[in-house]
Order: structure tokens, then sequence, then C-alpha cells
């Protein structure tokens, strides 16, 4: 036999197409996994292909089962697990190149195509971004122009099985979508979601340490965005309220776990107006939820506010989340704060930052009162040197006193922490709030984008009577941070040329426009879920939406579809209509009641039927002559009026 | 047309003898159910069945689990995956079962053969749509003809070996039309009854006596005899001259096939008698009879055939050769076939 060993001799015209799709299918992993999987992959595929064009042997067993174990325990020793979407992502690609190695025949193929399909599932699962759509479409089209291929003659050409398979994907799309629409959405896991922490997430962190992060990078990554109801909030109100530190060491600030507790609502006293709105939060890993200050009511299940009016939900947040929320900014907070509790918020270690403790007790004996204090301290800020910056120099031990004496350099942090060690050493109860300020309106989505560069450290103190109360030490060193956010307070002191803020603003829009579809993606593609399919159904006119009736809907409508694509298939399909002239004849063949022999010529038909037939002999002539002229002559349309009519006369 | 056989896929499993006998009650109600057809036939979807292949069932299983997985996870875009693949599957199954409905299949002939040679059934199957037919495939339990793809308008004609072991007429009394096309993940084929019959001529035995001597003389001469060796005439070649009697160096000069004839040549006819083989089975004398027919052919010697009832006048060529072995392989079942 002429063919190689090991294989049936007809892979060229598949293989490639097999090894682009499993490359395709690949390719959004390849951030994700240690570069050496993808060098395996290609140079398996390379290697494989190879060995078909030179129609070699493929390496033997023993060499594979080698390849394989050492690839398992790479996988193993870099992941040290193989569950979740990282090491199983890893695994399939191990698998597919080691695959490649020892497929034969046509047919061997299919595992690989099967691994091609599950790696673009395991991509989805792991981002939904905008790109994914296309990414999902253009894979499968890959796939299954392989597959058709993989059985296909070797000649056919790549057009051809690309028009096939995309023809069938333009069949299945309705179908797709229609299920998709129509599935009923269920919002608790079967079974427990493995957390994927290959893939970092930016968000607040836990505890607070000024001075030993010296510079803060600016993440234009978006932490939640929010759609108001009624009147977007001012500026100044766009305080988006996150966790609560306590707790300070001298140098850190922490706060508590989570900590759960039912009436902390009832500490709230509230009047005015409610601001209602929708929050769509990125996933954190963390369980903060963020809301405007203070939040009242919200429809987050699982969620709960926090003894420090902190809004945390029970499970981390692993998946984008949306939540309505009414929050009011005229309130009384804990107006009734016990001793324990008093204390606590006072809490400062023995003997550190001494110099801020004792201009602190100076300060506030020279003010007449606690409120004098604060508005002197601010007015310090504001007035003496100190300066707004996001690369503060680090600060060492008793970063306080450094930051207050030394450095004056700082970002929020800085100005929160010293603060409320200052209000302590003051004797008021004071604490630092973590969050966000700001937000940048989308005009293109009518939306609230909030950064990770909006994150925020302000301050709230404690006052008999009154409860808490915001401060926010920052807007006193840099109001424009406030009132502008972050990026552009600090554009502003850069001093941008025109030149070089036209290109950036246009850049800017592009960005915004970009996000407002971000938005709406999320919002109805990644974000249907069961609240926004019911929505969705009372918008189809469905009453009291359930998953029976769906699942009904869906059954109705894909059979629907279904036989659509039947129908048109039939019609694809159908034999050529006859020949008008050939019907005709037919009948005149009926008519005679004798059979034509196969191969005998009209003429000599109608010879043969003159003989024993009550048609005139005449008339059999005349119609043979008509339907020959008809059928087989010029493009003739009295020929073939001549005989329908003669056939007509004789029926 | 070269041949690929190899055994059929057979309904296997863990009750084998269980599965055979469901498929072959599937095959009687079929049967039953459609009649015998005519020599031409239109495939309609009446008749065109449909099962999932064994990867078929696979993509089903794994589009389950993705499903399964996607509702776990709450993921949008894996279930917009997961339903685009089954969409493909429903898609699939309804371009299967179109790939051969409309397609027109007719038998086209079977040449005879010896006993123990497979009988190649001959059939056409005619593409009138406007749309190309993939992957398309002829079958019997145990054989499968090569796969074609079918063109609008095309025409093929595809080859059914049928094992023969034993002489008379070889019914092709089922044979199906199947494909995989697009994805493999169904299969949708038709059965065909035709009443289709090919010859099958007794199995010439190796090694065979020499003819009678007695036989040799009593031939009609058909020419003069005027010594063997002499040249008479070149004529025109007919079907069944021996190759060894063509003028080759006429052919060469002329490109015309010509015979040389020989006066005298012993052109004495023989005559191979049934009752004058020497064995008492009938199927021995009739494998006797046709060795020596087939030998005799090769020869340019004219022979004829004494059978019980029926004589055959010695003749020669393609035509007479079959006449003769025609006689051999219905030898006492032509009453039976009426």
């Amino acid at each position: 036999m002429a063919k190689p060993r090991g294989t049936d001799g007809s892979l060229l015209s598949s293989l490639p197409w097999t090894i682009a799709s499993l490359a395709m299918a690949l390719m959004p992993h390849v951030l994700f996994m240690p570069l050496w999987i993808t060098t395996a992959f290609l140079g398996c595929a390379i290697w494989r292909y190879s060995i078909e064009r030179r129609r070699a042997a493929l390496p033997s067993t023993w060499f594979r089962a080698f390849l394989a174990l050492i690839c398992f325990l790479g996988v193993l020793a870099v992941y040290e697990t193989i569950s979740g979407v990282g090491p199983g992502s890893a695994l399939l690609a191990i698998m597919a190149s080691l695959k490649l190695l020892e497929t034969r025949k046509r047919r061997d193929q299919f595992v690989l195509l099967f691994i091609a399909i599950f790696l673009v599932m395991s991509a989805l699962l792991r981002e939904q971004y905008l790109w994914s759509l296309p990414y999902l479409v253009v894979g499968m089209v890959f796939i299954m122009t392989a597959w058709i291929r993989m059985s296909a003659e070797p000649s056919e050409s790549v057009r051809r099985s690309f028009a096939t398979g995309g023809r069938m994907m333009l069949y299945a799309a309705p179908l797709a979508v229609a299920m998709w629409v129509f599935f009923p959405r269920i919002s608790t896991p079967f079974w427990a979601v493995p957390i994927d922490t290959s893939s970092g997430t930016s968000g607040l962190s836990d505890t607070m340490s000024p001075g030993d992060i010296s510079s803060l990078s600016l993440s234009n990554a978006v932490a939640f965005r929010v759609r108001f109801d009624g009147d977007v909030p001012e500026p100044r109100e766009r305080y988006w309220r996150g966790l609560v530190l306590h707790q300070f060491n001298g140098r850190t600030w922490s706060g508590s776990e989570p900590n759960i507790g039912r009436r902390a609502s009832a500490q709230i006293e509230i009047t005015g107006e409610p601001i209602k709105y929708q929050v769509t939060m990125e996933p954190t890993r963390q369980q903060w939820i963020y809301a405007l200050d203070i939040p009242y009511r919200w429809t987050l299940d699982q969620t709960f506010m926090g003894r420090q009016q902190e809004l945390a939900r029970v499970v981390p947040i692993d998946q984008r989340i949306a939540y309505e929320v009414e929050s009011y900014t005229q309130h009384r907070t804990e107006i009734n704060l016990n001793s324990f509790a008093y204390d606590w918020y006072l809490a400062v270690p023995q003997g550190s930052n001494p110099r801020a403790t004792e201009i602190a007790q100076q300060m506030r004996q020279e003010a007449g009162s606690d409120g004098e204090f604060i508005d002197a301290l601010l007015a310090k800020f504001h007035n003496e040197e100190f300066y707004y910056t996001l690369e503060p120099p680090p600060l060492g031990s008793n970063p306080v006193d450094r930051f207050m004496f030394e450095s004056r350099r700082g970002f929020c942090e800085h100005y929160a922490s010293a603060f409320a060690v200052m209000m302590r050493a003051a004797g008021i109860p004071s604490r630092v709030v973590l969050g966000y300020q700001g937000g940048e309106l989308n005009p293109l989505g009518d939306y609230m984008i909030v950064r990770q560069s909006d994150a925020h450290a302000w301050n709230e103190v404690w006052f008999e009577g009154r409860g808490w109360i915001r401060i926010d030490p920052t807007a006193a060193v840099a109001p424009e941070r406030i009132e502008l956010g972050v990026a552009e307070s600090l554009f502003d002191g850069i001093g941008m040329e025109w030149g070089l803020a036209a290109p950036s603003m246009l850049l800017h829009q592009m960005q915004l426009s970009l996000d407002a579809l971000n938005a709406k993606w999320n919002d109805w593609v990644l974000g249907y879920g069961p609240d926004k399919q019911n929505e969705f159904m009372r918008l189809l006119g469905m009453e009291d939406p359930s998953w029976r009736k769906m699942l009904l809907t869906l059954v109705t409508i894909v059979i629907a579809l279904i036989l659509l694509v039947s129908a048109i298939l039939a019609l694809r399909y159908r034999p050529p209509p006859r020949d008008r002239a050939a019907v005709l004849y037919q009948r005149f063949v009926d008519k005679t009641g004798l059979e034509p022999g196969i191969g005998e010529s009209p003429d000599a038909y109608a010879n043969r039927v003159s003989a024993d037939c009550e048609i005139a002999v005449d008339t059999i002539h005349d119609i043979t002559g008509s339907y020959l002229e008809a059928r087989y002559g010029k493009v003739d349309p009295a020929a073939l009026q001549r005989l329908e009519a003669q056939v007509a006369a004789i029926i | 047309m070269s041949l690929i056989r190899w055994a059929f896929p057979r309904a296997s499993g863990l009750f084998p003898s269980v599965s055979v006998a469901a498929t072959r009650r599937v095959r009687r109600w079929a049967r039953n159910r459609q009649g015998i057809d005519p020599d031409h036939i239109q495939l309609t979807a009446r008749r065109t069945y449909i099962l999932p292949t064994g990867v078929g069932l696979i993509y089903a299983l794994t589009s389950l689990a993705m499903l399964l997985g996607s509702m776990n996870y709450n993921n949008n875009l894996s279930f917009l995956l997961t339903f685009l693949l089954i969409g493909l599957g429903f898609v699939a199954m309804h371009q299967c079962q179109r790939n051969i409905v409309g397609l027109v299949v007719s038998f086209a002939g079977v040449e005879p053969v010896f006993s123990g040679q497979a009988a190649q059934f001959r059939i056409a199957v005619t593409n009138h749509s406007k749309n190309p037919r993939y992957r398309i495939r002829l079958y019997l339990d145990s054989a499968v003809s090569d796969i074609h793809d079918l063109e609008p308008g095309e025409s093929r004609v595809f080859v059914i070996p049928l094992a023969t072991d034993k002489r008379g007429w070889v019914q092709l009394e089922r044979f199906g039309i199947r494909t995989l096309f697009p994805f493999e993940l169904f299969r949708s084929w038709a059965w065909l009854h035709m009443n289709i019959r090919g010859l099958v001529y007794p199995k010439p035995l190796d090694e065979v006596p020499e003819p009678p001597a007695t036989q040799m003389a009593l031939g009609h001469r058909q020419h003069d005899a005027r010594g063997e060796e002499d040249f008479a005439e070149l004529r025109r070649f007919v079907v069944g001259d021996s190759p060894r009697n063509v003028a080759w160096k006429a052919y060469a000069r002329s490109g015309q096939l010509l015979s040389k004839r020989f006066a005298g040549a012993d052109t004495s006819s023989q005559w191979f008698d049934f009752n004058a083989v020497e064995s008492t089975d009938v199927e021995d004398r009739l494998s006797t009879l046709a060795r020596w027919i087939v030998d005799a052919d090769r020869t340019s010697k004219d022979y004829g055939l004494k059978m019980p009832g029926k004589d055959i006048a010695p003749s020669h060529g393609e035509a007479h050769r079959h006449h003769c072995l025609e006689a051999l392989a219905l030898f006492g079942l032509e009453n039976d076939d009426g």
C-alpha cells in the first residue's frame, strides 16, 4: 500500500481547518495560560501538519504517553488543581495538542472539534466582553467548516465547505436566539461555582495604610454603572459608600468582617426625598455593595446592612450584579452611640503619632467647640501648604506625624487617616469610610460611570444628638477633586496644552460611546437574568410569566422555526417543475391508454397508437408535432398554446 | 469503478441477537409498508428514515452538559453557544434527510458472474434538484458502495457487490441509500425493494478431464477443409474472434482490426454433452461443462451445447458464450422460475 502507516491519507484537506479552529478557540486563553502551553500547542500543530505533508509516521505511543505525563504534571505544577476554568482550559489545550499527535483517521478529528467547542465555552465562562460574541460566532463557523471538511470529498473547495457551514449557522441562528430568549433563567446555581482566582479584579482593599504605597494608579476600569430614575445628584453628593474602617494600629486602618445586623437600618432616620437608582456592579470577589450615602432600601437578595451602615452580601460578588437602591442624602444615623462603641471610635494606639496628637489637642483647646475645631483643621489643610498628589513620598513609621509636619503631600487616604487620628486625639469619635466619590455621566447612554480611579476615602465624625456626619478633608485640599473628579483635577494641575487635550478629548468621546455600548451589552445580554427575562416577557405581552409558560412558548417557537427551516430546505431541494409541454403530452398519453416504450420516439409512438386508438389519426399527429415543437423547438409560446388547445379538444 | 468493501457496522451491542432480530423485524415492517418498488423511483420523504449516529448521541449529551453548565454559571454567552449547537443539531437533522429526498434511483443492470464471484449490481442515482447532494452511498448488509457527491443534474452509477455461492438467479432483495451529511450527527436512509436479479453461472471446475474425443467430429463444417494453415482471407474483426487471428501487422498499417481466416482450419465444431460428462452429480457436470465452454471460448473453435431437452447449435462469440452458460446456470431452475 502506498499509504503511510497509521493514516488514511486524506487528512490534508481537513486537518488545517481543524488546527485553525483549535487555534481560534484557544486565542482568548493565551493571556491566561503559561506560555509553554501555547508553545506546546503550536509546536504539536506544526509538527502534525508537517507529518501529514511529508506523509511521515506519527510519533510512537511511548513518546506520546511520556509527553502527556510531562504536560499533565506541568499543568498541576502551575495551577495546583485541575478544576476551575483556568486549569480546565489549560488541560483542554494540552489534550488538543496531544490528540493532534495521535490523529490518524479523519474521524479522530471529531474529538479535536469537540475540544474546540469546549475551549470556546470555557473562554466564555471566563470573560464576557463585547468581542466575545463575534469570537463565538467566528469560532463556530470555523469549527463547523472543519467539521464539514472532515467528511467531505478531499477535493471539495474550501469556499463550498465554508458556504455550507455558514448556511447551517444562518439557519440555526434564529433557533438559538429564540431558545436564548425563552429558556427560563434561574437565579441559584446547582452547585458551587469554583472561583477563578487567576484573573484578578481591581476593587477596594479591605485595609488602608497611607504611606506604604507611594503611588496610586489611575485604573480606568469600571467599578459600577448607575442609572438614576430622577435627577442626577450633584457631584458633591456623589459619595458611594463601601466599607467602614474603625481600627487604627498607628499605621494601618482596618475594619471588621462584614458584620450582619438586621437592625442596622433601624439606626437611620431619614428625611426628604429619596434618590432612586439602579447599580450594575462589576465583580469584585468581595462582599461590599456600593450605594449612595446613605442607602435605605435595596433589592439585592442576601444583602444586609452592617453595624457601621455598610452594605454587604453574604456571598462574594463573583459575577456582575444589578440592584436597585433608594438613598437619602438627609439622614441622622446612630444618634445613640453606646459607651462601648463610643470608646471604640476614639481608640488610637498609645504613643503613636505623638506630634499630631499633640497639635490636635492643642487646636481643640483653642477652638471653642468640636465644630469649630473641625473647621479649623479643614482650614489648616486648605490654607497651609498641603498638596494633593497621587505620588506622595513614603512615610515610614508614625505616618500621620510625618504627613502632617514633613511631606504634606498625599491623596485621599492620607488626609482621611490624618483627619481621623486627629479627631480621635481630640476626643471626637471618628472613622474612615472607603468607597467611591464622583462618577462621570455618559450622555450617550444616560447613565453614570464610576471607575476604579474614583476610589476615595473620607471620614465620619459623631456628634451628640446628631449622629454621624460625613466630612471629606480631601475636599478642603483639592475641592476640584470632588467637583471634577480625579482625572480632570490632575490634568488641570499638569496644565495640558490645548493641542494635546483636543485629541485626548476625542479619544475620551470614543471611550464613552464604547462604554455606552458595553453598558447596553451588560444590561441586555449578560444581565439577562430572571428579572430581566420577566420584564421582557411582560413586554411581549405574557401575563404573569412562569417557567412553564416560557418553556411552552419556547417549544412552540422552536417547532415553528424548524418547520420553516424544513420548508426552506424542501424548496431549495425541490425537483425542477415539469415541463408544461411534457405535462400536456402525458395527458394525451393517458388518454390513448397505451404506454410509450422505453426509447420509443414520439413519432414512432404516434404511428403505433394510430393503429389502435379511437383518437383521430390527424389529431394524434398534430399533437405529436406541436409537442415536439413546444418541447424541443425554439422557444415559441404559440406552439405550447396550440398543444394546449389540441389536448383540451380530445379531453 | 473501484470498490471498498468492509463490513457494514452492525446493530450490535450487549444483546446482538436481540438487536439483529429487531433489525430484521423493522426491515420486514418497512418492506410490508413500502411494497415492491419499480426499477425507477423517486425517493419521497415518507420513505426516508433518520436516526442519530453515535457521534450524534455524543453531540446531544455534550449539548445537555453544556446547558447544565450554562444554567449553573448563569452565563448568557455560554447559553447562546449551547443553543447554537442545539439549533445546528436540528438543522443538521433536516438537512440530512433533505439530502436524499427527491433523488431518483434506478436499476442500471448487472453483469452475469460465475458462482463465488460478487455480482456487481449497478444502481444509477440522479439528482434533479438545483442543489448538490453530498456524501451519498448505497449499501447492503454486507457491503457498501463508494461515497459520491451528486452535482445538480448529475447522474451517477453506484455499484453494489453481492456475494454469490450458487448458480441461478441472485436476487437483490433490498438495498439502501444513505447519507451522513452534513455533520455525521444523523444517518438518513431509504430502503429500496426493487425486483432485480442477476444471473450466476456455475463455477467452472479447475481440474476437468479433456472433453470426450467422440464429440470432436460431430460438428458442422462451416468452411472448406483445405488445409489447416492455408491463409484464405482477411475479414473485418467481429467480437468473438480470437486475438491470435487478428492481423496485427495490418492493424499497425491501417488502424483497422482485421481477422485472418484460414481456409481448411479445423473449424469443425465441438459439442459438449451434459450426459457425456463422467460424473453423477448434476452440479459437478454443470461446472465441468462451464469449464469446457470457458476454455473453448478462448480458442477460435465453435462449440455447441447439448442439454437434456435443449440443444444450442455450435457457434462462437460473446453472445453464444452467454447463451450456453445461461443454459447451465438455469438448468433445472427454469420451471421454478415460471
